[in-house]
């Protein structure tokens, strides 16, 4: 009974202290719930369509316009310059007019007629990887393409229709882009970026309470308050109302926010639920163990911020996990994020059950039950040092 | 002039004895940006990821296929771990997250490619994933393409033409890509160059924010205005001076870990790269000390907005995701990011090494930001007479 009533008026406490504080407002409501939504704006457009390219065709044929107009159709590439030699091309480089040249050679026509192999050179600037992608895909294309019809029209004549088709393409083939068909950049990188969130500004909010309260109490990272004597009680107070805000930023991550920016959607809510749960739990307690750090309120800001870009990286949704030093793969399961963020990709964006993420789900849990007891011992050893220093 | 001179270097002075008292700046300034450094370069050694974990559904399994099999296990990005019996074992595998993408070869395909009855490849993908399944993609559509050709070039062989000639006929039109001074499509060369200067950005603001916050928070704010002479450009000036020093330090740390360890592209010398590292610090800092003094008196809400700067700069500086297939309200705003403008001029300078008069726009940005200050300086003066922190 007196767990309850104890764990309870600690609940209470956190509730009333942190709906005051506006520092730690603006961390654990407002940037979970309005970060995702700006984020998500951001790549709202998901694929980069028609990067402008330079061309200088030095053949002239019809030939050589068809490989160019066949470009220019293409969704992902626009030709914005026609030039007359290489140096009028890269000027309009150097002034990022265009993020790439195509230039056919003069004897292109006469390559083809004389059934030789001709060669068009692609020149890519390398600002930006998807320019390059762009631009590589859509003139491959287009050379498959044109080789196909050269094989047929000039070389290999068919007598039906049917024949053609064959001669073309002996064995057809297609691609499927599975989980995310358009192959696009919020699909890909705002799922994983919402678990993020969620560990940040859990790690950022809980350091600042943590922060604030030393700055009050003399150094002691527990409040001067009747109802905080045992340990358990305190975090066990502590994580309940962590846990229930962030129960229902969660859900509002991944039904508001998913469906407004029509993110995929596959896994069951379910699922999901089942697998936030043990996520939260690792999360808060992380942030209470880490929150032992934190020595001033702002001082968690300079620690736990930058260390989001890293984290994304670690989880190896940016960079393959399969590319990882092994290294840094056992640094990766220090942090709830690495399990959530797969995990949650698995599960909203490609329909995996919880039996398809049980690593994951088994990481969190074996996080949450080490970290809650880090935590717990941690405001131990605080409780008794803080009696020391009184008696 | 001498007088100001004695001045700065009494606050100077200060600033360091501060900085020796507190763990948290040695771990801001000089233990968070070396690791960051280790850990991208480290984990992006490999450059391209190589050997991606790939699946095979073989419901063929003729000596054709197997050839198909040789070919995809050879490729340089594609690791076959496994074969799988069914599409449906090969898709959970997929979810489990064992492989980024699989080859299905249907029954019957070598008998129909033989009967010249078109049969179909397929090869899916996991593009929830981006990197990996484009990777993947590029090899398993090129393996497709090969098997279909080799049929045709067999049947071509038989005809009684020479191998240059058949060539000539089966791929008319070769694609040469030149992906400029980054030939080797190295991911570390693309990312890292922008990553770690983005997160130095996000330190300086946030330690200019905070170390002129820290004087209100601690109440010493008219003790280091009267040692200034009442004067807030040299109070301010001396007391970012140290973290100029430091951080540029740090950059030019950083600059000669790439261009001359990791020998990263660097066209157009290393000392135009540490001249814009320098004034990529100042301008960072400047930022820093323009919101603290909009925001003045508001330590923490300066540090939440250059933590939200800090990190939406990786999006805005559109070098994953480039910022003209932006929405047009974030093109205007992508102005405001210094990283933004780092990013363009280190594209025109290390990368391609062009003259920096083609970048003007973002030279000139970055060179605004420094004025930034001016704007605020009054506010400081009424700030350091004032205003008292508010938690």
């Amino acid at each position: 009974m007196k767990t309850i009533s104890d764990t309870l008026q600690i609940w209470y406490h956190e509730l009333t202290t942190i709906m005051r504080d506006k520092g730690i407002l603006i961390f654990i409501l407002f940037v979970p719930l309005a970060y995702p939504l700006l984020y998500s704006y951001v790549y709202t457009n998901e694929v980069v369509r028609e990067v402008p390219a330079a061309v200088v065709d030095e053949s002239g044929t019809s030939l050589s316009r068809r490989f160019i107009r066949m470009m220019d159709a293409s969704p992902d590439v626009r030709i914005h310059a026609r030039c007359h030699s290489m140096a009028e091309a890269e000027e309009l480089i150097r002034r990022q007019e265009v993020y790439g040249i195509v230039r056919i050679p003069s004897t292109f026509g006469r390559d083809i007629w004389l059934g030789n192999q001709t060669h068009v050179g692609l020149y890519c600037d390398m600002c930006s990887m998807l320019y390059y992608k762009a631009l590589m895909l859509t003139a491959t294309n287009v050379s498959l393409e044109m080789n196909k019809d050269i094989k047929v029209r000039h070389h290999l004549h068919a007598t039906t229709g049917r024949q053609e088709e064959i001669t073309r393409m002996p064995i057809s083939h297609d691609h499927v882009p599975l989980y995310n068909p358009q192959g696009g950049f919020a699909a890909f990188l705002i799922p994983p970026v919402l678990m993020l969130i969620i560990q940040q500004t859990l790690l950022l909010g809980i350091g600042m309470s943590a922060g604030n309260t030393r700055e009050q109490s003399c150094g002691s990272f527990i409040p001067r308050h009747r109802a905080y004597r045992n340990p358990l009680h305190i975090a066990m107070g502590r994580l309940i109302f962590y846990f229930l805000l962030y129960l229902l930023l969660g859900i509002y991550m991944a039904t508001f926010v998913t469906r407004t920016f029509a993110l995929p959607q596959l896994g069951g809510y379910g699922t999901f639920l089942a697998f936030l749960i043990p996520y939260l739990l690792a999360c808060i307690s992380l942030a209470m163990v880490l929150s032992a750090l934190v020595y001033r309120r702002e001082d968690c800001i300079m620690v736990f911020v930058f260390l989001s870009v890293p984290l994304l990286f670690l989880s190896g949704i940016s960079w393959p996990g399969a590319a990882m030093p092994a290294l840094w793969k056992y640094v990766s399961w220090l942090f709830p994020s690495t399990f959530g963020m797969n995990g949650y990709v698995r599960i909203q964006g490609m329909g995996a059950s919880l039996h398809d993420v049980l690593p994951e789900f088994r990481g969190l849990w074996v996080q949450a039950g080490v970290y809650f007891t880090l935590a717990v011992l941690l405001y131990r050893r605080q409780i008794r040092q803080a009696t020391l220093q009184n008696v | 002039m001498k007088d100001i001179c004695k001045r700065l270097r009494g606050i100077f002075r200060r600033e360091l004895r501060i900085f020796a008292h507190r763990p948290l700046f040695l771990f801001t300034m000089i233990v968070a940006p070396v690791l960051c450094l280790v850990f991208f370069t480290t984990l992006m050694a490999d450059g391209l990821p190589t050997k991606l974990p790939a699946g095979l559904v073989d419901e063929d399994d003729t000596h054709i296929t197997h050839i198909v099999t040789r070919i995809l296990d050879s490729m340089e990005e594609t690791d076959l771990v496994a074969l799988y019996p069914s599409f449906t074992e090969a898709r959970q595998a997929m979810q489990r997250g064992e492989i980024y993408g699989f080859f299905y070869i249907p029954k019957g395909l070598t008998e129909d490619a033989v009967a010249n009855r078109q049969p179909r490849l397929s090869f899916y993908t996991n593009d929830a994933y981006l990197v990996p399944g484009n990777l993947l993609m590029k090899d398993l559509r090129y393996a497709c393409e090969l098997g279909s050709l080799g049929l045709t070039r067999e049947t071509l062989y038989g005809k009684g033409l020479t191998e240059h000639q058949a060539m000539g006929i089966l791929q008319a039109i070769v694609i040469e890509t030149h992906p400029l001074n980054n030939p080797f499509l190295d991911y570390s060369v693309y990312l890292n160059n922008i990553i770690l200067p983005g997160i130095l950005i996000l330190i300086v603001m946030l330690s200019t924010s905070y170390t002129i916050g820290l004087e209100w928070k601690c109440g010493t704010q008219r003790e280091l205005y009267a040692m200034s002479g009442r004067s807030p450009t040299v109070a301010l000036a001396g007391k970012l001076l140290p973290q100029t020093l430091l951080f540029t330090l740090m950059f030019v740390l950083y600059d000669v870990c790439f261009y001359r360890f990791l020998m990263f592209p660097c066209r157009s010398g290393i000392v135009p790269m540490m001249l814009l590292g320098t004034v990529t610090v100042l301008a960072a800092q400047a930022f820093g000390v323009f919101l603290f003094g909009a925001f003045i008196g508001q330590m923490r809400l300066s540090l939440c907005l250059c933590s939200l700067w800090g990190i939406l700069s990786f999006s805005l500086a559109g070098f994953t995701y480039p910022v003209p297939a932006m929405s047009p309200p974030l093109q205007a705003l992508s102005w405001l990011f210094p990283l933004r403008h780092y990013y363009l001029i280190y594209v025109n300078q290390a990368l391609d090494g062009y003259p920096i008069l083609y970048v003007w726009p973002s030279a000139v940005a970055l060179l605004a930001f420094l004025l930034l200050p001016c704007t605020v300086l009054w506010r400081y003066r009424a700030a350091f007479l004032k205003y008292k922190y508010k938690s």
